[in-house]
C-alpha cells in the first residue's frame, strides 16, 4: 500500500511537471543561450528599422552581380516591344525543358493546367474563369517572358519566384506546349 | 593474551593507562561535549571564508570566467591547481585506510577515520573547480553519456577530462562508502551512549541498526577488506588519471611519461601533510593524544619523507630527461621553469617539496610535533607550487613566441580558492564535533597488542614472553 502511495505520488508529480507545456505557446527553454540571434537574421523583425523589416530594400538604380535588369517597361507598348523584339538569350544547349516543365508544374499548371489548355484545377474547381489556351493567343517567347516577369491582367508577376533564366526555361516550355 | 607474541621493538600505539571504555570515553567526548569559544571561533572564520567562496564563484558564474586571471595562452591557472592540489590532499586519506590496511599496519587505527573525512571533504572542494572552470557551469550535466534527444549524442571517451569525471565521482562514491562503513559500529557506540533523544535518533539513522553480532563483524572485515583493495587500485588510478589531463597533451613540460606515478607520489606526499597538519591540531583540541601518539606523527613523517623523496627523484628524472631528450622545446621549459618569469614558483617548490622532507632524516626532527606541524604546511605550500609550475610555467611560453605571456590571478581566483579552504574547514570542523574522529571499534581492537598498559602487563607476567608461547604448545 505505501509502495502504491509512492508511485501514485511519483506521478503526480512527473504530471505536474508536464502539465506545464502549453501547446498554443513556444515550450519553455532551459538556459537558452545561443538560441536567439545575436545577428539580423533575414525575414525576422527589428526595432533597428523604421519599418520594422529586416528585409529593406536594394537602392533604385543599384545592379546586383550576376543580374541583368529587364529594359522593357510594364506596358502595353513594353508588351509589344517585347514580343515583336525579345529572343530568349539561352543558347540551344542551355534549354532545359525538363526543368521548364518541372517550374511551369509549380507555378503555372495551377491555373493554366498542365498542357496549358487554360484547364488547370482551379480552373476546373471553378475557382475562377478565364484563363485562356494558349494555342489560342498569337504569343512570342519575348511575350511570354514579359508577362512572367511583369504579369497581365488577372496574373501576377512571377519575378519574385523565378529568376530570369528560370523565366527563360518556362518560356521555352510554354512554346513547347503551345506547338503540340 | 599470554601466548601472544609481538616484537618488543614496537612501542605501544595507545599510551597512557587506557581500558575499553576509556577508549570509547575518550572518543565520544568531543561529539557529546559542548564546543568551546575556539572551535566557534574556527568555525566563524571557515564559515567567513566559505561565504567569501560562495560570492567569488556566483560573481564567476554569473559574470563569466573572465573575472578570472586566465587568459587565451594561459587557459588553466589557478582552477585546475587547486583541483589537483586537493584531489592530491584527499588521496592520503585511501592511502591510510586502504593501502595501509593491506600492509595490516596497525598504527593507522587512530589516524584512518579523520584521514578519510580529510579525503571525503577534499574531494569535494576538488570536484567544485571541474564544475565551475567550466564557462557554462549549467550544463555541465553533458559530460554523463545519457541518452537524449540531440539523436543521443554522447560524450567522446577519449578525453582525460571525461576520465576525471568518472575517476572522482567514483573515487568520492568509494571513499564515501568505505568510510561510512567503518563509522558504523562507532556510530553504533554513540548510539547507545546517547542521553538526549534527539542525539539517539540522529545516531540510530546514522548506524544503520549495527548490534555488533560475530557474523556482521566477519562479514564487516570482508567488505573492509574487498574495498581495501578496491580501493588501492583506484587511489592510484584516480590521481593517474588526473595527471593525464597533462601527460596526454602535447605541450612541452605536460608531455612527460612519468607524470602518473610522479603526481601519485606527489598526493600522497601532500596528504599526508595534511594529515600530519589536521591530526597535530585534532590530537589536542580533542584530547586524543593518548591515540595520535608522537609514534604516529614520526611515521607519517616518515612517508612524507620516502613520498617527498619520490618526488624529488621525479623532478630530477624530468629536468635530466629535458637535457637527455634534445628536444629544444622540452628544453626551453625547463629552463623557463628555474629562470623564467616564474622562477621564485620553482624555488618555492623545489625548496618545500624537496629540501624540506629531508630533514626528516633526523629523529629529533620526525618527532618533533612543533617542527612536524611547520613542515606539513611547508609541504603544502610547496605541493601547490607544484601544480601551479606545472600548469602556469608550461602553458605560458611554448611552441610560439608570439603566444607567450603571462598569468595574473585575480581576487576572483584566490577567493574561489579561499572559499574552498572555508568549506574544507567547515565540513572539518562540524565533522570533528559530530563523527567519532577515531575509529573507536578498531583501536580496541589492538588494545591487547598494542596498547601501553597490555605491553607493561606482559613484561610483568615475565618478559619470556616467548618460553610462554612454547609453553603452550601442544
Amino acid at each position: 500500500m505505501k509502495a502504491l502511495y509512492k508511485i501514485a505520488l511519483l506521478a503526480v508529480a512527473a504530471s505536474s511537471l508536464t502539465a506545464c507545456f502549453n501547446k498554443s505557446e513556444p515550450n519553455y527553454q532551459y538556459m537558452p543561450n545561443m538560441y536567439e540571434p545575436v545577428g539580423y537574421e533575414p525575414y525576422a523583425e527589428s526595432a533597428a528599422f523604421a519599418n520594422g523589416k529586416e528585409g529593406q530594400l536594394p537602392a533604385k538604380g543599384s545592379i546586383p552581380r550576376g543580374f541583368t535588369p529587364y529594359e522593357y517597361e510594364n506596358s502595353t507598348a513594353g508588351y509589344e516591344l517585347a514580343k515583336a523584339n525579345l529572343k530568349s538569350p539561352l543558347a540551344p544547349e542551355d534549354i532545359d525543358l525538363e526543368r521548364g516543365e518541372q517550374l511551369f508544374t509549380i507555378y503555372c499548371a495551377i491555373c493554366h493546367g498542365d498542357k496549358g489548355d487554360g484547364k488547370g484545377n482551379l480552373v476546373k474547381r471553378e475557382k475562377f474563369l478565364g484563363v485562356p489556351n494558349y494555342k489560342d493567343r498569337d504569343i512570342t517567347e519575348g511575350s511570354i517572358f514579359h508577362v512572367i516577369t511583369y504579369g497581365l491582367n488577372a496574373m501576377g508577376s512571377h519575378a519574385n519566384q523565378l529568376s530570369q533564366e528560370e523565366r527563360w526555361q518556362v518560356t521555352h516550355y510554354v512554346m513547347k506546349l503551345r506547338s503540340e | 593474551m599470554s601466548s601472544h607474541y609481538e616484537a618488543p621493538i614496537r612501542k605501544p600505539l595507545i599510551i597512557g593507562d587506557k581500558n575499553y571504555h576509556d577508549v570509547t570515553v575518550d572518543v565520544a567526548a568531543p561529539v557529546e561535549g559542548r564546543a568551546n569559544k575556539q572551535w566557534w571561533i574556527a568555525f566563524s572564520i571557515a564559515l567567513a571564508a566559505f561565504l567569501w567562496g560562495v560570492a567569488c564563484v556566483s560573481y564567476t558564474v554569473g559574470t563569466g570566467i573572465g573575472t578570472w586571471g586566465s587568459n587565451k595562452t594561459v587557459g588553466w591557472a589557478w582552477d585546475i591547481t587547486n583541483f589537483v592540489w586537493w584531489v592530491g590532499i584527499g588521496h592520503a586519506g585511501t592511502l591510510i585506510s586502504a593501502v595501509l590496511l593491506l600492509f595490516r599496519q596497525k598504527w593507522r587505527m587512530a589516524i584512518n577515520r579523520s584521514a578519510e573525512a580529510m579525503t571525503i571533504f577534499s574531494v569535494i572542494q576538488a570536484a567544485m573547480f571541474p564544475v565551475f572552470h567550466m564557462g557554462r557551469p549549467w550544463l555541465a550535466y553533458w559530460v554523463m553519456p545519457i541518452p537524449n534527444q540531440f539523436g543521443s549524442l554522447w560524450v567522446n571517451f577519449n578525453s582525460p577530462l571525461l576520465w576525471d569525471v568518472f575517476a572522482i565521482s567514483t573515487y568520492l562514491s568509494v571513499s564515501l562508502v568505505f568510510w561510512w562503513t567503518g563509522l558504523l559500529p562507532d556510530f553504533a557506540m554513540l548510539r547507545d551512549r546517547a542521553i538526549t533523544p534527539f542525539a539517539k535518533r540522529v545516531y540510530s539513522i546514522v548506524s544503520f541498526g549495527w548490534s555488533g553480532r560475530a557474523k556482521d563483524w566477519q562479514r564487516f572485515e570482508e567488505v573492509s577488506l574487498v574495498l581495501a583493495g578496491l580501493a588501492t587500485p583506484l587511489v592510484l588510478s584516480v590521481h593517474t588519471i588526473v595527471s593525464f589531463d597533462f601527460a596526454t597533451s602535447v605541450i612541452p613540460g605536460w608531455h612527460t611519461t612519468i607524470l602518473p606515478p610522479y603526481f601519485v607520489a606527489g598526493a600522497i606526499f601532500s596528504g599526508f601533510a595534511m594529515v600530519n597538519t589536521l591530526l597535530i591540531i585534532m590530537r589536542k583540541l580533542s584530547n586524543l593524544e593518548a591515540y595520535i601518539t608522537v609514534q604516529h606523527i614520526e611515521l607519517m613523517n616518515i612517508i612524507i619523507m620516502i613520498t617527498g623523496s619520490i618526488v624529488g627523484v621525479a623532478y630530477i628524472t624530468e629536468l635530466f630527461i629535458a637535457w637527455y631528450s634534445g628536444v629544444e622545446y622540452e628544453q626551453y621549459a625547463f629552463l623557463n621553469r628555474a629562470t623564467g618569469p616564474y622562477w621564485w614558483s620553482y624555488l618555492l617548490m623545489m625548496t618545500c617539496n624537496v629540501v624540506s622532507p629531508q630533514v626528516m632524516w633526523f629523529k629529533k626532527i620526525r618527532t618533533s610535533i612543533y617542527v612536524s606541524f611547520v613542515i606539513s604546511i611547508v609541504v603544502n605550500i610547496g605541493m601547490w607550487f607544484e601544480r601551479f609550475v606545472i600548469i602556469v610555467t608550461s602553458l605560458h611560453r611554448d611552441y610560439l613566441p608570439s603566444s607567450w605571456t603571462m598569468f595574473q590571478p585575480t581576487f576572483v581566483d584566490a577567493g574561489f580558492f579561499i572559499g574552498t579552504i572555508g568549506f574544507f574547514f567547515v565540513l572539518f570542523l562540524l565533522y570533528s564535533r559530530s563523527f567519532p574522529v577515531i575509529a573507536q571499534a578498531e583501536v580496541k581492537s589492538i588494545m591487547k597488542t598494542s596498547s601501553e598498559t597490555y605491553k607493561k602487563l606482559r613484561e610483568q607476567g615475565g618478559h619470556d614472553n616467548h618460553s610462554h608461547s612454547e609453553h603452550n604448545h601442544h
